[in-house]
């Protein structure tokens, strides 16, 4: 009997902790923020970038007197880019951590996923990292804001690049085989005829394709000047790396979405990435002193330069500061009202939050890669990259 | 007329080269597969991150200074003792259960896992990749061959006759055949069955660590590498036979063929789903497999 | 640990014993699930008590695992199929508009039957590693689809299905109050439990125990075991795909996650760490393994590593799972009408 008490004992103290976790008061009045981010897995990279920016940003907000004389306290939790762990930590932020805003989720179906809990929540949230254009278009929330360059900008700015620099160019479209990658491809071919570029043809390759090789055949047939790619990660260090070794990419100007190129796989692909073209909202070389002062502290933080994640959630936490401190409080609806058409300072320069669908409104920079950094070579103004509002929600 | 030959130049004749090389790094991450399958009877989930295994211990190598060339003989030195100890320490434990095809699985997903979340805690979540030790390329009747494709060819070729020789020509071959085909039978004449059982997992994983090194400085190095070519890899076992290694051979190679050709005919999405139905078509129809008939000695 | 092989003569007073033991946990999870919703409620708590819910939704995705390894000794790895189909036909139909509760639910087994009919019909012919290895890639195939179809939302899934409420004719529940749905599915649960703990009482569920054991023999007596297999695989489909439906009411959305490998892997080793051919062994082990998740995965994003090690372990020693620490007779839990091969 005593033997069967104790099976029983260990199954309550199982479960004991889960009711007795939320029964922790909170002590002091610090504002929280949670950042669902991913800390493991392929996007780890990423979130470690989201983490770093945000963190830098509370330190100093911190030890300037925090927000409403309210310091921030960051609660993180692991995105694992899956929609299905995310949704539920988001439901743990909200409902037991009971953060007052929540950021960092990398993963656009989760992004679209979270906001939906942060509604039913009512909450708000934003993403400096998701690029779906259905974020703020087809798919926009109320409670869902954006401070990072979607990827219609993007094709909006490359598009126009390339007319500029080679109007004749016969361009080829290559992306991964998924709603994200298709987006991107549809969104720049429809932009580069627009344009009267000569867009002599387009693939879609699986995502995680491991050989690119099966594709060249095509791509050498339509002799291209200029090929435009939205592989990300792994996928692009392996399409420019068997570009190299089959001797195309010398012949080839490679554009591409802000995803392709990034800091964390920028190593990987080595020579082969040099001269790729994209546009993004940061670049650690924007020469504005706010950037130097920025990118000084980071790289004294984490031995590390900031990359356009790291930067974007570095400025949503002053975004945060500004409204809140406009509107006096924390409260959603309050705080929704006052971040519509609400403009706040970044190292990447002023930013502002369009009222019609809740994407920031932000100068883009035409980069290039140049003995493995990202060097400006233009800059596009943000009202004429952000295109059209399309959301119908709000 | 000039357009079927710049057809056959740029477009078929690239794609069925690049088919073959694919299906030669198909085959051999395949071959340890086979023989862990056909000889131990254990479906090793975790073949693919011992093929990671390979890639990443070659990047702690070359961190040390140690060249491509002595990494490549190296690499399947380190991962054999590591395959034997988990063999011995971990899955022969199960062997005596009356569901051992179930437990031994279960054990390598278990193994999967860890690896898996291992590599990223030591190497990070960074994609890496080794410089091309053989930068250039070959014309070869009008197409441009890389010579480290080439290289490719050689050493997969070259591996797998010694695989072969390994298995059907030397006494520990005979051994691990006849663990195999009769395991008491065996013991009773001597043989250490479960330290050849051991010996046999260890020089799969070796060869899939093998492979590991060598493609990695075409296909990089992160720690979800392991997840590429498993399916693929799972596909050549099934279709050329269980255990039969001129099955899992020639089966690589032509499911790499049909994959180059149908994502160039039809829509490369739906080359997945061809090698799957592929699969599911045999196992209905032939469950030894195609090409059994040539394997077995 | 201990060799599968007990008597046969000793079999069934072991069996009386093993199914008091195993019927103790029965008894002992609605009860402590009720003092929990209790305390839940009292508290005003709701991440915990949705928390709870989902991992009784995951629960039913791990029985129907266990049908199919606990007593028809077939493991399938790719049971996140049938999950996802019945999460992306209720949360296609509900944002439609176009049915209510119900609808959704018998949409998906609507759905559910027919494909594993035809999935069955392939997979079970092929015996052992070849189900596996079909079953695996059966539903990778199927989790690539989805993320290509466009209608279902892409690799961003589908989002906006609505808050429901459930009409069970005297009385409606509010699937809005956390307590509320939690309540529903733990008798859901329950129910599940309590009737496929029956039909594996029946002659039914008997052969198909038999089966496990012996195959040849059950084919001796005159039996069809391919047909038994089917009706397992269609049955534990259901089960899956019935929970599935429950997932989008919870969380308001899907996404072509739901059906990848991980989904599956999670639901076997919430199989062998709960108890295998226990059937509420699984659901133990799902309320374990989903507090686990949340408690480690707050404290280290390396937790997979420490679950796959409690895994590996579990399968070298103590391959009956928690559930087995119960079952007090000498063999393994859903063999004992029969001697081990």
């Amino acid at each position: 009997m005593t033997g069967k008490l104790k099976k029983v004992g260990a199954v309550l103290s199982m479960l004991l902790p889960m009711a007795a976790g939320p029964a922790a008061a909170q002590s002091s009045n610090p504002i929280t923020i949670g950042v669902l981010t991913p800390l493991s897995g392929t996007y780890a990279p990423i979130g470690q970038q989201v983490k770093w920016g945000t963190e830098l940003a509370v330190n100093e907000i911190n030890a300037a007197g925090g927000i409403l004389g309210r310091p921030i306290r960051l609660i993180y939790e692991d995105e694992e880019a899956n929609p299905s762990v995310a949704t539920r930590k988001a439901e743990k932020l909200f409902q037991s951590d009971k953060v007052d805003f929540l950021t960092g989720v990398v993963n656009s179906g989760a992004t679209i996923a979270v906001g939906q809990v942060a509604e039913r929540n009512d909450r708000l949230m934003a993403t400096t990292v998701s690029l779906s254009d259905a974020i703020t278009g087809a798919r926009c929330s109320p409670n869902v804001f954006r401070v990072n360059a979607p990827g219609g900008m993007q094709a909006l700015g490359l598009a126009a690049w390339i007319k500029q620099n080679n109007p004749k160019a016969r361009v080829f479209a290559i992306g991964p085989d998924y709603e994200m990658g298709r987006n991107t491809v549809d969104g720049f071919v429809k932009q580069a005829k627009e344009l009267g570029l000569n867009v002599v043809g387009q693939v879609f390759a699986p995502l995680g394709e491991k050989d690119y090789t099966p594709y060249f055949g095509q791509i050498r047939q339509a002799r291209p000047d200029v090929l435009y790619t939205s592989t990300a990660g792994n996928d692009t260090v392996r399409l420019f790396t068997q570009l190299q070794e089959y001797g195309l990419r010398e012949r080839l100007t490679i554009v591409g979405a802000s995803v392709a190129v990034t800091a964390q796989n920028i190593g990987a692909i080595g020579a082969a990435a040099e001269g790729f073209v994209t546009v993004a909202g940061y670049s650690p070389d924007i020469d504005t002193p706010e950037n130097k002062k920025f990118v000084a502290d980071f790289r004294k933080a984490y031995n590390a330069d900031p990359d356009l994640y790291g930067a974007d959630s570095y400025g949503l936490i002053y975004l945060y500061k500004a409204a809140v401190e406009k509107a006096g409080t924390t409260e959603t609806a309050k705080l929704r009202k006052t971040l519509e058409g609400f403009t706040w300072q970044t190292p990447q320069g002023p930013k502002s939050i369009r009222a019609g669908d809740h994407q920031a409104i932000m100068t883009v920079y035409v980069l290039e890669v140049r003995n493995g950094r990202f060097t400006i070579k233009e800059k596009i103004d943000g009202q004429t990259a952000i295109g059209p509002d399309t959301c119908e929600r709000f | 007329m000039t357009e079927a030959i710049e057809y056959l130049q740029f477009v078929l004749a690239p794609q069925m080269l690049n088919g073959l090389t694919i299906g030669v790094a198909v085959v051999l991450v395949a071959l340890g597969l086979s023989i862990i399958f056909g000889l131990l009877d254990v479906v090793n989930m975790a073949h693919g991150e011992f093929y990671a295994l390979g890639a990443f211990v070659s990047m702690s190598l070359y961190g040390l200074g140690v060249s491509f060339w002595l990494a490549l003989v190296l690499v399947p030195l380190i991962v054999l003792p590591i395959g034997y100890l988990i063999e011995r320490g971990l899955i022969q434990r199960v062997y005596q259960h009356d569901q051992r095809h179930v437990l031994t699985l279960l054990l390598t997903v278990g193994l999967s896992i860890i690896m898996e979340d291992a590599f990223h805690l030591i190497y990070g979540p960074n994609t890496m990749r080794p410089e091309n030790p053989l930068p250039g390329s070959t014309e070869i009747l009008g197409v441009i061959v890389p010579n480290y494709r080439l290289f490719l060819l050689a050493v997969g070729a070259a591996t797998i006759v010694a695989t072969w020789l390994v298995i059907y020509r030397t006494r520990l071959g005979a051994m691990i055949r006849a663990a195999a085909f009769d395991k008491h039978m065996t013991a009773s004449l001597g043989v250490p069955v479960l330290r050849v059982y051991a010996g046999t997992f260890a020089f799969g994983v070796a060869l899939a660590g093998f492979a590991g090194v060598l493609l990695a400085p075409i296909y990089s190095v992160f720690p979800t590498m392991g997840h590429d070519f498993v399916l693929l890899a799972f596909t050549a076992v099934i279709v050329g036979g269980i255990g039969s290694f001129y099955g899992a051979v020639i089966a690589g190679l032509l499911l790499a063929q049909i994959q180059a050709i149908s994502s160039l005919y039809i829509s490369p999405h739906w080359s997945d789903p061809l090698l799957f139905a592929i699969m599911v078509a045999v196992l209905v129809v032939r469950p030894q497999g195609l090409f059994n008939w040539m394997g077995r000695s | 640990m201990r060799p599968a092989n007990p008597a046969v003569s000793a079999a069934a007073p072991a069996r009386a014993r093993r199914r008091l033991g195993v019927r103790h946990l029965a008894v002992a999870f609605p009860v402590l699930s009720l003092v929990f919703a209790g305390i839940g409620a009292a508290l005003g708590e709701t991440f915990y008590l949705r928390l709870a819910t989902e991992a009784l939704i995951l629960a039913g995705l791990a029985i129907s695992v266990d049908i199919l390894l606990g007593y028809t000794g077939l493991l399938s790895l790719g049971q996140a199929l049938y999950f996802g189909l019945g999460a992306y036909t209720a949360a296609f139909l509900l944002g439609q508009g176009a049915v209510g509760f119900w609808g959704a639910l018998l949409a998906s087994l609507a759905l559910a039957t027919p494909v594993a009919l035809l999935a069955g019909l392939v997979a079970i012919r092929s015996k052992g590693v070849y189900f596996i290895l079909i079953t695996f890639g059966l539903a990778q195939v199927a989790a690539k689809a989805v993320y290509n179809t466009r209608e279902l939302g892409g690799s961003d899934g589908l989002v906006g299905v609505p808050v429901l409420q459930a009409d069970f004719g005297l009385f409606r529940v509010d699937l809005g109050s956390p307590v509320a749905f939690f309540l529903l599915m733990l008798a859901l649960i329950m129910g599940l439990y309590a009737g496929l703990n029956y039909l594996m009482h029946t002659p039914f569920g008997r052969t198909l125990v038999a089966i496990r054991s012996n195959e040849h023999r059950v084919r001796f007596l005159g039996f069809d075991p391919w047909r038994y297999k089917l009706a397992a695989y269609v049955v534990a489909a259901n089960v899956a795909a019935l929970c599935g439906a429950l997932y989008p009411m919870l969380r308001g959305f899907v996404s072509p996650e739901l059906l990848y490998f991980k989904m599956s892997a999670d639901a076997v080793i919430t199989v062998i760490l709960g108890g295998v051919g226990t059937l509420i062994g699984p659901i133990y082990g799902s309320v374990a393994l989903v507090g686990l998740r949340t408690v480690l995965g707050s404290w280290t994003e390396h937790y997979h590593m420490i679950i796959g090690a409690l895994f590996m372990l579990a399968v070298i020693f103590m391959p009956r799972g928690f559930a087995g620490l119960f079952d007090r007779s000498e063999g393994d839990p859903a063999q004992d009408e029969g001697e081990g091969t």
